[in-house]
């Protein structure tokens, strides 16, 4: 190991593990000490890494308060040092830290508002493309549509909580105590940026939510169609559904102007 | 990779997303705007709709803060691929990063962490330029950095260091007079034997911007209004230098636009009148 990799060495380790090897690169000089010097460096990288998951996830925050939160970053921070060159992926594995670590798994609402958090936040900045147009949905013959593919947005992010994860995150973004965390059954939400670029989220009905995620999985309108019709009570209410959501989806840009047509 | 002079365009404002739709509605009077380059290693949205729009109206360059030049790792060509496809998207008037490392193996620091100054960190860096200029087909500008320490190993003077690199690798630089006065306090040296140690041509942009002042040492924030000193110190280092292009640079805490336009116009006024003479060739 060379002199240079071996003083980059230990300036890493002294961050990441705090260790005390690398005060020996550092010559005296009046005014601080050593030990003070590499503090500097160790303060402005915990400082900047916990910025950034304050303004990445600032409900959850605030959900769970000063003292947690920063037992999250501490804990976080151990576990998963960055090691993305962008600070916009430093969160990505938060959810998943808070359903594996303690005290934070017993409470699955934290893990489902953090993942929302992520998911707004990769709708934010997902690549543009052209929406689709009702016109183009007037122009498909009778005959196309069993075979025709749907293409979502990039943007479009499909979520479902089995906690009032949304909600409380709503509340908290307009300053009210969020409800309890139980729902009595699971919900379902979209994430979407919007024409003016800002991201939107809707709730979906369970059979809204399936259809979208037959498109996501590239399945063919007619397949779309049959996953509707399993989740109502006739053919008839799910293409009614299918066709809901295609108007739907068509006014908010769910869509993009790209579709194919399928070889029967 | 030979690289040619920069052209000289003026006093710019280093472009933050909080100003986006006030920089469309207003049109201020900024010759260029500078974008942190890794903003928009992304695919779409705001960052890029913005971006679209002014770009067809200011002169462009981009200014990298995680490419890790001084790392004894392998260079990270993903990272180079990602720059090269926003360069190809951007067409930047130049590209600049930070003569520092960032990153180690798998660990990011996401800090602009100092190097030695020794003749090992010379040819490592001068070797690791010259793949990267060749990569991007392009020259690298690189920017001193604020530090807090000095190293044991340092053979040499951090301006001494540039000087050297310069005339081993003929790259150029981007002074920023905040960081020179951040670390001239931090180690006791004049701030202006460094910056008279820099030749002319060795030199590209210049940036300007505050700190915080803890009395014992300062820390570089760039999140306050740009001091005195730092003023004193851009007037006296312009008046002996050909135009340089000069740049106004707010990473946090940010005021309001007219704020930022009042240093620009300040920097302008205070530099000699030939600065404000604008070759768009």
């Amino acid at each position: 190991m060379t002199s240079l990799e071996q003083l980059q060495k230990d300036f890493v380790e002294m961050l990441s593990q705090d260790s005390t090897r690398f005060e020996t690169h550092i010559a005296a000089q009046s005014g601080l000490a050593p030990s003070q010097r590499a503090e500097i460096y160790q303060n402005a990288y915990r400082i900047r890494l916990t910025k950034v998951l304050e303004q990445d996830h600032e409900m959850l925050g605030l959900y769970l308060g000063d003292d947690l939160f920063e037992e999250m970053v501490n804990g976080y921070l151990a576990t998963y040092p960055s090691c993305a060159p962008s600070l916009r992926e430093f969160g990505d594995r938060l959810p998943h830290f808070l359903s594996s670590h303690d005290p934070f798994k017993e409470h699955g609402i934290l893990q489902e508002i953090a993942l929302f958090e992520r998911l707004l936040l990769r709708a934010f900045d997902a690549a543009d493309s052209d929406i689709l147009q009702f016109s183009q949905l007037q122009n498909i013959p009778q005959a196309s549509w069993p075979n025709i593919q749907f293409q979502l947005h990039a943007s479009v992010q499909l979520l479902t909580c089995q906690y009032s994860a949304v909600e409380s995150w709503q509340a908290l973004k307009s300053e009210q105590p969020p409800p309890s965390p139980e729902i009595p059954t699971e919900r379902h939400w979209i994430i979407a940026r919007e024409q003016d670029k800002r991201t939107g989220f809707y709730a979906l009905s369970r059979c809204h939510y399936e259809c979208l995620k037959s498109i996501q999985s590239e399945l063919p309108f007619g397949f779309v169609c049959e996953t509707a019709a399993h989740h109502t009570e006739s053919e008839e209410q799910g293409m009614m559904q299918v066709m809901e959501l295609l108007q739907k989806g068509t006014e908010l840009g769910w869509f993009q102007s790209d579709i194919n047509l399928l070889q029967a | 990779m030979s690289n040619t002079p920069h052209p000289y365009i003026g006093f710019g404002l280093g472009l933050r997303t909080c100003y986006f739709e006030e920089i469309l509605a207003t049109q201020p009077n900024v010759d260029w705007f500078e974008i942190i380059s890794e903003n928009y290693f992304v695919d779409g949205g705001k960052p890029w709709h913005f971006l679209d729009q002014i770009k067809e109206q200011y002169p462009i360059v981009m200014h990298g803060v995680s490419m890790s030049i001084g790392s004894t790792s392998d260079i990270n060509f993903d990272y180079l691929d990602n720059l090269k496809k926003t360069i190809d998207r951007v067409q930047p008037l130049w590209i600049s990063d930070h003569l520092c490392f960032s990153s180690l193996g798998d660990f990011n620091s996401h800090d602009l962490l100092p190097m030695p100054y020794t003749e090992e960190a010379l040819n490592h860096l001068a070797q690791r330029l010259n793949i990267v200029q060749d990569y991007l087909q392009r020259p690298l500008i690189l920017e001193n950095v604020s530090s807090y320490l000095t190293y044991q190993a340092s053979q040499m003077s951090e301006w001494e260091f540039l000087s050297e690199l310069h005339s081993k690798t003929d790259c150029r630089y981007l002074l920023d007079i905040n960081n020179i006065y951040v670390s001239a306090r931090n180690h006791e040296f004049e701030p202006e034997t460094f910056l008279d140690a820099i030749p002319q041509k060795a030199i590209a942009q210049i940036h300007l911007a505050g700190h915080s002042d803890f009395g014992s040492h300062i820390i570089d924030t760039h999140d306050q209004p740009i001091c005195d000193h730092v003023w004193r110190l851009f007037e006296n280092f312009a008046k002996t230098r050909g135009p340089i292009n000069t740049m106004i640079e707010r990473d946090d805490n940010f005021p309001p636009f007219s704020e930022l336009m009042a240093e620009l116009d300040h920097a302008r006024a205070i530099a000699p009148a030939t600065w404000s003479t604008h070759d768009f060739a």
